[in-house]
């Protein structure tokens, strides 16, 4: 069970087993990465997200307690120092970044693969950020929804919410992009 | 299930059923079967933004990243480190060979002083003032 392996590997990581320390590094960088980038729509802000949760795992792991999944804990504080940053460049930069920003996907003659991967990335990033959260960790993680929501720390029905308003823009963006193409 | 709620379920979490909530599944996936046309636009739509967010690439770390993620957790010696009595200086046991050495020499410089007032042998004033105590006495005590 992943949870138990988990507890193994917290607990000798802890100890300062550098093998231990790598198998979480494997194991869960992915994924606050990913989380951070689809957020932040930027790479190496999505790095410096990345290190900064790490850094507070290893501060955390000498009296870890599994009271949560050691995955759901790491995914939310990366996912606060996204809105973090979100909330100070939002402060930056008064009433340029509204809570429903402009989504609309610039008209192409014909949208490429490389350029509609583009166009859906920067819709997503264009999201609302707590829509743009649940979409990632739900439909591009794959997350359990208990977990997703958990690490949002909403419920399942709010998340689903979330889930259908990030979607139905993001099917306007698409249905956009082809009628413009 | 009614109609209305599998159409939500469809639209927040996209084409395949499995991905609905454990506990409407069954029955959403009964409604499908019975009427595939009902909600064959539905489903449409909702399978191209699936196969539209599969497509994005994967994000993954670089070796550079994994590195420095590695490299700030604590050091299996920072790991370990409990309380520990502090290291002595390499100077400290000969600080304490001359602080008895002083102690000495005080107690030799005062005894004549309080020889002066007392009985006491010139050899028994100068250990009390070296010691801090009169030997003759805790003597004394012990054999009592």
């Amino acid at each position: 069970m992943a949870f138990t392996s988990d507890l193994d590997q917290i607990t000798r990581a802890a100890a300062g087993d550098p093998a231990a320390v790598r198998a979480l590094v494997n194991r869960y960088s992915p994924g606050v990465l990913s989380l951070a980038t689809r957020m932040l729509a930027d790479r190496a802000e999505a790095e410096d997200v990345t290190q900064e949760t790490f850094l507070r795992a290893w501060k955390a792991l000498p009296g870890w307690e599994p009271r949560a999944k050691f995955s759901t804990w790491l995914h939310r504080v990366a996912l606060n120092l996204c809105y973090d940053r979100l909330r100070k460049r939002r402060e930056s930069l008064p009433g340029e970044l509204p809570d429903e920003a402009d989504t609309g996907l610039a008209p192409h003659e014909a949208l490429d693969q490389a350029q509609r991967v583009s166009a859906i990335e920067g819709a997503i990033g264009a999201l609302p950020e707590r829509q743009s959260a649940a979409l990632t960790l739900c439909a591009l993680q794959g997350h359990s929804q208990a977990e997703a929501a958990g690490i949002m720390e909403i419920s399942v029905e709010a998340l689903e919410s979330l889930l259908a308003r990030a979607r139905r823009t993001l099917r306007a963006q698409l249905l956009e992009g082809r009628t413009s193409s | 299930m009614t109609e209305d709620r599998l159409i939500e379920l469809i639209e927040a979490w996209g084409a395949d059923p499995s991905a609905f909530p454990e506990a409407e599944r069954a029955a959403a996936r009964a409604m499908l079967a019975a009427q595939p046309a009902r909600f064959a636009a539905v489903i449409a739509e909702a399978r191209a933004l699936d196969a539209a967010l599969a497509r994005l690439p994967e994000i993954l770390p670089s070796a550079a990243l994994t590195g420095r993620l590695a490299a700030s957790a604590p050091s299996p010696k920072a790991a370990a480190s409990g309380f520990r009595l502090p290291k002595l200086a390499p100077w400290a046991p000969a600080s304490g060979v001359a602080a008895l050495a002083a102690g000495l020499f005080m107690g030799v410089m005062a005894a004549p002083a309080a020889s002066a007032s007392s009985d006491m042998s010139e050899v028994e004033s100068v250990l009390e003032h070296a010691l801090g105590y009169d030997p003759a006495a805790f003597t004394q005590v012990l054999s009592e």
